[in-house]
């Protein structure tokens, strides 16, 4: 097991009132080949579990693993926070260095890796994310707000994580931007065999993408399972108060309009394709 | 992420009601006054009444404790050097003091154990004075084969000075503090914008000199939280922000410093655009949304103090 949590619990100790942002995590996440999507309500403590996995926060109660390390204070973390990388919010606002090599080569020589192997690495995890070799001497300042994000994302794969967290990596994107990012992630996931995590309000993206979706409600972890077996279940998606991908909800209209009972439960895209080709 | 700016503790007593322009004009001429005033026990007066205006504030006294103790040790220096170095009026205390590589070595062992066990202790500043006896014991020693010898004396100037001095930091410490603890920092901003009305006639932008506090005091928090999470960031990306020698430090300080520059440009620009879409024009006359009434107390505290001020300089106290 990559990630073990054993009843986890943490409280932000700058709160007045003691007040858990996340309680009672029991959640283990394999090292490779996983695709989990982390969803719920606005504060219901997706970012704190998150930046459990990286050792940002350390459990006030309970235990955690990472790569057979706890985490809690005082222990080593460099070691942790080099196999598991952490892709926040907005990542383009962590650029910081005169060029794109140079920000990319950041992480890995934090992590003693030398300049030339690091330099070598900047080159090829800039292709990863899409970008050719020739943004490696410009300035990170001078691109646009996705291709900051690209650069920002290649910095961390840079690392070589075995494991990466993004938080909300979609967000502030356009729909094409938004593809194209999912897009690198399943390449991540299915070429580079990578485990991701990720962050996300979007239905759409969870039932496309991912395998494994954590759904968490007041700072528990409510549900733990494959997408098709939450999008299917009309009660836990009532009582989570989740809404259900758009390919859903067109199938279920179009089977309203001809007068079908109950639409079949297919989530993705492909599937309704195949399920409408098959029903004609 | 919460983060409390400026001090200000809600309560509900007297000087929390006064209008935010009578507490600072107040402050502003009892600070003015003990430039002025001459004589001791005048001043030994003014610290009473000051202590007597916080006691009656609701505030609790260790607040007035926590203000003062940053300045104990600037304090214990005035003294010291006031003490050694004034030499004006009766002789009260003379020794001979010896400086040998006794002392010295003594002194580098008294500094060393302080340095290290100041991280541990809380009581700094007790070991702080601990070891200002030891040092001043020790010289009064006479070993053989000292370096210098020299006269350590007294005098009533000294003494008396000294005390001015520190009579007169604790009382602008407290008051300030007491004007930050019992006063909302909008509240305070919004006096301070009526309180420098009269300078608009020198063309000081009184106006936008109060818009840039408020804006400032409003992102203080924003900004806080936005260098919390670049910290973050960067922790992922292997920066121990604990920890590193001068030249990690340095590159440690630059990756925070170079994000929060661009953020901060940003929001700027974001801020501007939408006072702008408001119509929000820099230099023109605004109407206010809050607006101060003084009452029976803010008459009396501001005739009090006014007052004061040809009072000591005209009975010369
Ligand atoms: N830095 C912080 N200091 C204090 N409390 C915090 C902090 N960050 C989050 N919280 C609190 O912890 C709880 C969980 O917050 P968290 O950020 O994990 O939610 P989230 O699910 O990521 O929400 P969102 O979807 O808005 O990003 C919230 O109640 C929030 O108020
Ligand atoms: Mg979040």
């Amino acid at each position: 097991m990559a990630i073990t949590f054993q009843k986890v619990g943490y409280q932000y100790p700058q709160l007045q009132q003691q007040k858990w942002a996340i309680s009672e995590i029991d959640l283990l996440i394999e090292p490779t080949k996983e695709f989990v999507a982390v969803i719920g309500h606005t504060g219901s403590g997706k970012s704190t579990l998150i930046q459990h996995m990286n050792a940002l926060l350390t459990p006030t109660v309970g235990q955690l693993n990472v790569f057979q390390h706890e985490v809690a204070k005082g222990k080593p973390l460099s070691p942790i926070r080099k196999r598991v990388g952490m892709v926040f919010q907005f990542p383009e606002y962590q650029l910081f260095e005169e060029t794109v090599e140079r920000d990319i080569m950041f992480g890995p020589l934090n992590f003693g890796v030398s300049k030339d192997v690091a330099a070598a690495k900047a080159a090829e995890v800039l292709s990863v994310v899409g970008m050719d070799e020739s943004f490696l001497s410009r300035s990170p300042f001078s691109l646009s707000g996705g291709q900051m994000r690209r650069v920002a994302i290649a910095g961390i794969l840079a690392m070589e994580p075995d494991i990466l967290v993004l938080d909300e990596p979609t967000v502030g994107l356009d729909p094409a931007g938004q593809e194209e990012m999912m897009k690198l992630f399943t390449s991540l996931h299915d070429d580079y065999h990578k485990t991701l995590v990720i962050v996300t309000h979007d239905m759409n993206i969870v039932a496309e993408y991912t395998k494994r979706v954590l759904v968490m409600k007041a700072g528990q972890l409510v549900f733990d399972g494959s997408p098709q077996a939450l999008f299917t279940d009309d009660a836990a998606l009532e009582l989570f108060e989740l809404g259900r991908p758009d390919m859903m909800n067109v199938l279920a209209s179009i089977a309203n309009a001809a007068g079908t009972s109950k639409a079949a439960s297919v989530i993705t895209f492909d599937q309704v394709v195949a399920y409408l080709l098959e029903q004609s | 992420m919460q983060v409390v700016i400026g001090q200000y503790i809600p309560a509900n007593s007297w000087v929390h009601r006064l209008d935010p322009r009578t507490k600072l004009v107040g402050l502003i001429l009892l600070i003015v006054s003990t430039f002025l005033i001459q004589e001791l026990i005048t001043m030994l007066s003014l610290l009473f009444v000051v202590l007597v205006l916080f006691a009656s504030s609701k505030i609790p006294l260790k607040r007035f404790f926590r203000g003062i103790a940053p300045l104990l040790f600037l304090l214990t220096f005035t003294v010291i050097f006031q003490l050694l170095l004034n030499r004006q009026g009766e002789l009260l205390y003379q020794r001979t003091a010896y400086l040998g590589w006794q002392q010295a070595l003594l002194t580098l062992i008294v500094i060393v154990v302080y340095q290290l066990l100041k991280r541990v202790t809380r009581y700094r500043f007790a070991m702080f004075v601990l070891s200002l006896v030891v040092v001043f014991y020790s010289i009064q020693l006479e070993f053989a084969g000292s370096w210098l010898t020299f006269d350590i004396a007294v005098y009533q100037g000294g003494v008396v000075f000294a005390l001015f001095l520190v009579t007169r930091i604790v009382i602008l410490i407290t008051l300030s503090s007491l004007l930050t603890l019992t006063t909302k920092p909008t509240d305070l901003n919004n006096g301070l914008e009526e309180v420098m009305k009269p300078l608009r006639r020198f063309k000081v932008p009184t106006n936008e000199i109060a818009m840039m506090i408020a804006i400032a005091l409003r992102f203080i928090p924003t900004l806080l939280d936005e260098a919390n999470k670049i910290m973050k960031a960067q922790s992922s990306r292997g920066v121990d922000f604990n920890e590193g020698t001068l030249r990690q430090k340095v590159t440690q300080i630059i990756s925070l410093l170079i994000p929060m520059f661009i953020i901060s440009f940003k929001r700027a620009d974001d801020l501007a655009n939408a006072m702008e879409a408001r119509g929000y024009a820099p230099g023109r006359i605004r109407s206010k949304y809050v607006t101060f009434h003084m009452q029976v107390p803010d008459y009396v505290l501001l005739a009090v103090t006014i007052g004061w001020i040809p009072v000591v300089v005209l009975l010369g106290l």
